[in-house]
């Protein structure tokens, strides 16, 4: 069951020289039910951009998303209630604790109060906030904050989580819970969709990958299918000389 | 909109704000430090350097040189001598009602000679008296002229001319008490000299004049106050503002934020209301503290000076209408300061923000607090202007017209409503989200706005808002010289209407991209829709007229005197110009405004019902005559559904010329009017003949079927424009 179909997206962001700078070009992907799909490349490559679209936060220039049955561009609110979304950067406010965080973001996504205090105790353990779940939020550790960040994109319980650069600038032990919990979700059935630059992580854990360079999508399928296509065995392998075929045939840069 | 969703964010942000050390001191110790600080140490200052004042010594210089002993001298010691005898006099009258009663009133305080104090002082060669006065090396130059005091010649008086300058304290008041000596040796030497004659001087001095200060605390109160009150409340607002906005963003919280399924207008709303509670915290607190401090602090009656007696004290009723208007104002600053700082990516961006709206604040205030402003005319609804000028009224115990009460209240409170729209436009846009790569200015240039096909609701709204107090100020003035030149009034209309109801909105589409044909309807109508507005035009005007009559018969008519100027002036006038400025210039602009522009941007966010109800109760609201409200707004129904109907202007314009020079030929031609209506005097205040009336009917009815029958031309559904990410509305 196709839980995410994005079509043939293009983002191009207006220029004050009116050139406006091409981000994304004509990406098409399609995620199933229970499957991790890693969107992969550079920095700068577009797989924030893409992420953010499908998330409703930014609209494309051309193209659709299709998320849940729902057009993202269409009824963005239903989108956004089916996708829990992790942003690259581990911003919380300050003066407020993992468990108000939690809490407040229930709220938002329509719970009473009753529930809201449920959920929100029930992902303090389960992310392993107990600790930390009462300081403020200045006070906490990176690895710390990405937990009450990952609580909170998780708070409604939604069946897509689109999580970007999950595991930046994480210690190796944060890295690996946050990795097992990843696939936690995913062995209960949620569509994941995960942008990272970390090839070695992704190879371990995608099911499926995109290859995305210069907002174009160079290659896209399981990793066998990758490795046939390259000829060799390591992701990061399979990608550089991905990249360097497109070069020689005079692949357009974006 | 969901309540609940946003009380959820204003509970949360009122939480994360008031765990800010920074709010609550803003918030609370500046109001209550502050006040009885500035005003406390303030007067106690004054009182201080008055005080050292008035014992310093009172250095003179004299012009000319020989005055000084021949007139200043003995002048001063004359004032020492007479001092002298009345205090001894006064002496005597206590000692002897002393023995006469038990009276316990005090002595009255004797007056110090200021020959005591006064020193001259050898001005450097070369030196100027002004110049010496000037560059305070003398207090005051003493002027002495008139050639008696040289020759005796009591018949030549002397003339002494005092040279002093007002802003140096010592300067001001060395020249005070000069004047009070040389007056009163002037006054007693009179009394002498008309003694010798055996004048009274009541004879000589037929009316005398006093002059008494009427001040209050409220009103010496009311000349600083308000703008210091207006000023605190901002203050009180800008932390909470750009914390809520641009802090959000610095934290990077602001995506996650976005990310939830809760409408921007949601989160805007609920911020807003945090950084407005606040706000009205802090400008009752700021009320209350100056409160307590003219009570508590012994300011009363340092401010009233001799008018404190109890009656004419701080105006403490007006207190509680002070604070509910200020309300308003405070949610119109919040909403302000809300619109502004969403546009800051950074709280030191926003900070630079904020600051030419603080400056822009202060000017308005300073404007409502100018000697002679009156809470009257523009001022009403001149923002800041209007709360400052309200404030100080009602604090010097003026009272204020619930008009013009209601105008200072409805104009802000509108002011904050479109604040808090163009806010949630701001807040929600992607290029404010995200706008990592571009700068805030860029965000203005007009390359970097997406072509649109309509402008939004916000932007017509914004602009409507803004052009209706504008619009009946403009006819205010035009109408100021009606009397004398009628003509001047129809040729300000005739210039000032196309400019801001057609070539502004017209200018703001351009810049912003977006397509003026879509906008104003522009496209070629078809034929039959063309007659179909004919018709309408050149009948509804007798249904029009049939529903004035009705409703005069309930609630009276246009005034008479008001109709008859206007009808005498257009009769002198030529057809023509008549047809221009009243039937063709009314209606295309109108038009384009109302049907084009306005309704064009409702319709880029509601359905075709309320949009054409909306535009048409602003096109009647902007006719500002009551008694004609209700056949405006239906002839504006009338004109916004063939607007709509045929997706063109241009039937809607012909069937608005037809009606306006309808009516104006029958101003200009009344003779005309007695072919199809009854040849009496009262013709104009009757109805109409049946048959002229159902022939309007019928023509009515035809002009109808033919619109609705025309080819239709389908606007686009809202939908289908927001669909289309490309092409949706802009701002």
């Amino acid at each position: 069951m196709t839980m995410i179909a994005v079509d043939n997206l293009t983002k191009v962001f207006p220029t004050p020289d009116g050139r406006g700078k091409s981000a994304v070009h004509g990406v098409s992907f399609r995620v199933d039910k229970g499957e991790i799909y890693g969107l992969l490349g550079p920095n700068g490559a577009g797989k924030t951009t893409t992420l953010r679209i499908i998330s409703g936060l930014m609209s494309p220039t051309s193209g659709s998303a299709v998320l849940s049955g729902y057009n993202v561009f269409d009824r963005p609110q239903e989108v956004k209630r089916s996708i829990g979304f992790l942003t690259a950067n581990t911003g919380l406010y300050q003066r407020l604790s993992p468990r108000d965080i939690l809490r407040y973001f229930a709220e938002l996504h329509g719970m009473d109060r009753k529930r809201a205090i449920e959920r929100s105790e029930r992902l303090i353990e389960w992310l392993d906030m107990t600790d930390f779940a009462d300081l403020r939020c200045g006070a906490l550790s990176t690895g710390q904050r990405q937990r009450t960040n990952i609580g909170r994109a998780l708070i409604a319980d939604p069946p897509i989580l689109i999580m970007d650069e999950p595991t930046l600038g994480l210690d190796v032990l944060s890295n690996r819970m946050i990795l097992d919990f990843i696939r936690r979700e995913r062995s209960v059935g949620k569509t994941i969709v995960l942008s990272t630059h970390y090839l070695d992580e992704a190879e371990g854990m995608c099911d499926r990958v995109g290859l995305l360079h210069n907002g174009r999508i160079i290659a896209d399928g399981t990793l066998d299918e990758l490795r046939k296509c390259a000829g060799t065995d390591r992701l990061s392998s399979i990608f550089l000389t991905l990249i360097h075929e497109r070069q020689s045939v005079g692949f357009p840069a974006a | 909109m969901n309540f609940r969703r946003i009380q959820t964010v204003f509970v949360k942000e009122l939480v994360d704000i008031l765990r800010d050390v920074r709010t609550l001191a803003a918030m609370i110790i500046v109001p209550l430090v502050l006040y009885p600080a500035i005003m406390i140490g303030g007067l106690q200052a004054v009182s201080t350097t008055t005080q050292a004042v008035e014992g310093e010594r009172i250095i003179v210089g004299v012009e000319p040189r020989e005055a000084w002993d021949a007139v200043v001298v003995p002048l001063l010691d004359a004032e020492r001598r007479f001092l002298n005898q009345r205090a001894e006099a006064e002496r005597d009258r206590v000692d002897d009602s002393t023995t006469a009663s038990t009276g316990d009133a005090p002595p009255p305080v004797a007056r110090r000679p200021v020959a005591d104090q006064v020193f001259l002082s050898e001005r450097s060669p070369g030196e100027s008296l002004d110049d010496a006065v000037r560059q305070r090396h003398v207090h005051c130059g003493i002027v002495v002229q008139g050639a008696g005091w040289r020759t005796g010649n009591t018949a030549d008086p002397v003339r002494i001319k005092l040279k002093y300058q007002p802003e140096d304290l010592r300067s001001e008041y060395a020249a005070g008490r000069l004047t009070e000596a040389f007056e009163l040796v002037s006054d007693v030497q009179l009394d002498k000299r008309l003694r010798l004659l055996n004048i009274d001087r009541d004879f000589i001095e037929p009316i005398r004049i006093e002059r008494e200060q009427l001040s209050t605390p409220g009103s010496v109160l009311g000349l600083i106050l308000p703008l210091v009150l207006v000023l605190m409340t901002i203050t009180g607002a800008i932390y909470p503002a750009i914390d809520l906005t641009a802090g959000e963003r610095e934290r990077g919280t602001l995506e996650s934020l976005m990310a939830c399924p809760v409408p921007v207008i949601e989160l805007i709303v609920g911020k807003f209301l945090v950084v407005s509670t606040i706000a009205i915290v802090g400008a009752a607190l700021n009320l209350a503290s100056v409160t307590a401090t003219v009570y508590f602090g012994g300011i009363e009656q340092a401010l009233s000076g001799a008018a404190s007696d109890g009656a004419q004290g701080f105006p403490i009723r007006a207190l509680p209408v002070i604070l509910l208007s200020l309300i308003p104002f405070a949610v119109f600053v919040s909403a302000l300061m809300i619109a502004v700082c969403c546009c800051g990516r950074t709280f030191k961006e926003a900070q630079n923000y904020v600051t030419p709206l603080i400056i822009a604040v202060i000017v308005l205030g300073g404007i409502g607090s100018l000697p002679g402003a009156r809470l009257a005319g523009v001022l009403v609804v001149m923002p800041v202007a209007n709360m400052v000028l309200l404030t100080r009224e009602l604090l010097s115990g003026v009272s204020v017209g619930p008009t013009v009460f209601a105008w200072v209240l409805t104009s802000t409170s509108l002011y904050a409503v479109a604040a808090v729209v163009m806010a949630a436009q701001v807040f929600g846009r992607e290029s404010v989200v995200f706008a990592d790569n571009v700068s805030f200015i860029a965000l203005f240039r007009r390359r970097m706005f997406v072509p649109c096909d309509r402008p939004t609701v916000t932007a017509v709204g914004i602009y409507a808002v803004i052009l209706f107090p504008v619009w009946f100020h403009i006819q205010g003035w035009l109408q100021l010289d009606a009397e004398r030149d009628m003509g001047g009034v129809f040729r300000g209309t005739a210039v000032l209407m196309p400019i801001l109801f057609g070539l502004i909105p017209m200018a703001f589409l351009i810049w912003r991209r977006v397509d003026l044909t879509a906008t104003f309807q522009l496209r070629r109508p078809a034929g039959a829709a063309l007659l179909g507005g004919i018709l309408i035009g050149a009948s509804a005007w007798v249904l029009a007229h049939s529903v004035l009559v009705w409703q005069s018969q309930w609630f009276g008519g246009v005034p008479a005197d008001a109709e008859d100027a206007a009808k005498r002036a257009i009769a002198s006038m030529p057809l023509w110009f008549v047809g221009l400025v009243l039937a063709l210039v009314p209606a295309l602009s109108e038009e384009l405004f109302f049907r084009g522009f306005l309704l064009s941007g409702l319709r880029s966010s509601m359905r075709p019902t309320p949009a054409i109800l909306i535009a048409a109760i602003a096109f009647g609201l902007f006719h500002f005559l009551a008694i004609r409200m209700v056949t405006t707004v239906a002839l504006g129904l009338l004109f916004g559904w063939i607007a709509w109907r045929t997706w063109s202007i241009w039937p809607g314009v012909a069937a608005h010329i037809c009606h306006n020079a309808i009516l104006a030929i029958l101003l200009v031609r009344p003779e005309w009017l007695r072919a199809i209506a009854p040849a009496d005097d009262a013709a104009a205040a009757a109805h109409l003949p049946v048959q002229t009336t159902a022939g309007a009917m019928v023509m009515l009815g035809l002009g109808i079927i033919l619109v609705a029958r025309s080819r239709r031309r389908e606007m686009p559904a809202p939908e289908a424009v927001r669909a289309g990410s490309t092409r949706r509305g802009s701002m």
